[in-house]
């Protein structure tokens, strides 16, 4: 589904990614885990397009695709989702317009015709059962005023909206409690199917108890450094990323 | 100076001939005298200093002459069917066979002022030129005093007007600059309720300019509410000068749409006659290409208890310039007023500018008084996130631009005025053509 071939990005000329390798099958769910600083978002801001970071070099394939000659809208509309680490607040722009704005372009591209509004509404309840959304969220403007754990559950409910191919969750446990993040897995478990695929980037392990991955990676200083089974990252967990670090350095 | 001097003559020599103008010199020590006094203002004039006529004056006008207008034109903008009243004027001359009033019954008088001179003088005379408009700089007295004609609105003590009222003001130059100037009147009684709208489009592309004054009298408990929705053409110039005398107790609300025009000039004063009254000024403006739209409100709480608030906000875009001034006086015994007010920019381009300018003078100690005033541009941000969700780059920008705008709108009161304003307001945010804004093209067969 994805190939991502020595991937480099800079950001002000500065090297973020050096050489990413990278391939992801349908039905697989990658972790990407590393010390703060090894490019782990930047990588995730790559796949989604953002054009503040400069793609020096490599390619990325999805499926069969060069993704890095699409924009970002391009992206989504062909399968590709990012849950933000920091979800952005949109004033006065309610969920439902944004969810509906969203949904319709995804249509077109398809070649379907826009879901007619009553359809749309119900739709939009089975996905916010899904990730168990209060109702009320849905009459408020995007993110404005949510708590840390309702901006992570609106990023779910949205790719619950989009059924995207590819999603990528960056860094969505951070601000979790315990409980949150226990719903926010969930609704990203539920939605695993044996045809689509996660990249889960995190810091800790924790998310890991609950989205079990395939594969775990260890990006360090702009490198995927080591990869394993699901044991990596429970190993990474009592060891720390200093070992990784030191024997990276020295190669 | 002396050029100065000449655009005043050349502006006054057009109402030296022995035209009709309203009679209204009957009620008044002769205006004359202030017109002599006050200058065309200039950016050396305070209040004025970002907006110059310089370029409006370079043209010679001459008066607008009545001109029928198509019934199309007319339907374009009856924006909520057959039930409103509506009054038709074209250069400030009434087209009274256009126009439709189906609420004069009782005492109530829907019409244009030169008609009622006839059947209600008296109530005229009372109330013409006692808000201050009259004197207040060389616009509005021009206005005074050489006046085509315009709406006179009166609703008795205790009515309640279930449907609003709809001026339509147009102006067509027929291929020539043309000056007009258009005189109104409205009068709210005690307990009374009603909604108007004020709206002001262009039916040629001629370079024009537009003098309206506006006088309104809200007396003991009611409640006005009134819209003015602007929609000239590109070389139309428009000033546009309320003037509101609140009495005990009433309400008064404003919620202006200013879309297009070349140069447009807003004023809206208030004075308070008695205490508890309230009142809310809303507006949006966006101008766009060249264009310049200033809004200048002066609000003076001169009794106790007053309530008053603003909010207005403005899309500028391409090499456009807007101007926000607002204007809050606090006698010294207006104490418990309550004055809020917030002006909201975003600028779409970096060549597009705005001036803002809060203006407080507070008197008394005991008062509530804030004010806010942002600057700033489309969130990039905003805009990378619902594009990663698929929304292309245009419709992010405008569901932003709507946001930003859309509670001003939500206030308006009238569904399918509020409807339209949507509407059109969406049309030019996508960058649609929008018929009926801006000019109107008169088709040869009509």
């Amino acid at each position: 589904m994805l190939q991502i071939i020595d991937l480099k990005a800079e950001i002000n000329g500065k090297e973020i990614l050096k050489g990413i390798n990278l391939e992801i099958k349908p039905g697989e769910v990658h972790a990407i885990m590393g010390p703060n600083g090894s490019g782990k978002s930047t990588l995730a801001s790559v796949l989604a397009g953002r054009d503040i970071f400069n793609v020096t070099g490599g390619k990325v394939i999805f499926k069969g695709k060069n993704l890095l000659d699409l924009s970002p809208e391009e992206r989504s509309r062909e399968g590709i989702f990012l849950a933000f680490q920091y979800p952005v607040e949109i004033p006065g722009v309610s969920i439902t317009n944004f969810m509906r704005a969203a949904l319709d372009e995804h249509r077109i591209h398809k070649g379907l015709k826009p879901m007619p509004a009553m359809e749309f509404l119900k739709y939009m309840k089975e996905k916010k059962a899904l990730v168990e959304m209060e109702a009320k969220l849905e009459g408020r403007a995007v993110n404005e005023g949510f708590s840390g754990g309702e901006k992570k559950k609106n990023e779910v409910f949205q790719m619950a909206m989009l059924e995207p191919d590819l999603a990528i969750l960056d860094e969505t446990d951070s601000g979790l409690d315990i409980d949150a993040l226990r719903v926010v897995a969930n609704g990203v478990n539920k939605l695993r199917t044996k045809d689509n695929a996660s990249i889960v980037i995190t810091h800790y392990q924790r998310l890991l108890d609950f989205i079990v991955p395939d594969f775990v990676h260890v990006l360090y200083n702009g490198k995927i450094v080591k990869s394993g089974g699901k044991e990596l990252a429970l190993e990474l967990e009592e060891t720390g990323y200093d070992e990784i670090k030191i024997k990276a350095d020295r190669s | 100076m002396k050029q100065e001097n000449n655009i005043k003559n050349d502006l006054l020599n057009l109402f030296s001939e022995d035209k009709e103008f309203l009679p209204f010199r009957l009620f008044n020590e002769s205006i004359k005298n202030i017109i002599k006094e006050k200058e065309i203002p200039t950016s050396k004039t305070e209040q004025w200093k970002n907006t110059s006529l310089d370029a409006i004056f370079k043209h010679k006008f001459e008066l607008g002459k009545k001109i029928n207008v198509p019934n199309q034109f007319v339907d374009t903008f009856s924006f909520y069917g057959s039930e409103a009243d509506r009054l038709v004027f074209v250069n400030g001359f009434f087209i009274e066979e256009k126009s439709q009033i189906s609420q004069n019954k009782d005492e109530i008088y829907i019409g244009s002022l030169r008609n009622a001179l006839q059947t209600h003088k008296e109530i005229i005379a009372e109330n013409y030129c006692k808000t201050g408009l009259c004197k207040h700089n060389f616009f509005t007295a021009i206005n005074s005093e050489y006046s085509q004609n315009g709406a006179f609105i009166y609703i008795p003590d205790n009515v309640v007007l279930e449907n609003p009222i709809h001026i339509v003001n147009f102006i067509h130059g027929d291929n020539k600059k043309v000056f007009s100037q258009t005189r109104n009147l409205i009068v709210a009684g005690k307990n009374s309720n009603a909604k108007i709208i004020s709206s002001y489009h262009s039916l040629s592309e001629d370079f024009t300019l537009n003098n309206v004054a506006t006088e309104i009298i809200t007396k003991e408990h009611s409640n006005l509410q009134f819209y003015i929705f602007e929609g000239e053409g590109n070389s139309a110039n428009l000033i546009n000068n309320t003037f509101v005398n609140q009495h005990e107790g009433s309400t008064f609300i404003s919620n202006t749409s200013t879309m297009c025009g070349n140069l447009v000039r807003n004023e809206i004063h208030i004075d308070y006659k008695g205490e508890h009254c309230e009142t809310d000024l809303q507006g949006i403006y966006l101008p766009d290409k060249e264009q310049h739209f200033d809004n200048f409100i002066n609000i003076k709480h001169s009794k106790p208890n007053c309530k008053s608030n603003q909010i207005y906000k403005g899309i500028i875009d391409n090499k456009a310039k807007a101007v926000f001034t607002g204007k809050v006086y606090v006698a010294r015994d207006a104490q418990k007023t309550d004055a809020v007010q917030s002006n909201k920019n975003l600028l779409l381009t970096d060549s597009a500018k705005v001036f803002s300018r809060p203006q407080l003078e507070i008197y008394a100690d005991d008062v509530s008084c804030a004010h806010g005033s942002t600057t700033g541009q489309l969130d990039q941000e905003a805009i990378f996130y619902m594009k990663t969700r698929g929304i292309s780059e245009r419709k992010a920008k405008t569901l932003l631009m709507s946001a930003f705008i859309g509670d001003v709108l939500d206030k308006i009161e009238i569904s399918a005025y509020k409807d339209y304003v949507k509407y059109l307001l969406n049309r030019r945010l996508k960058g649609q053509k929008v018929e009926g804004l801006c000019s109107l093209q008169i088709c040869p067969s009509c």
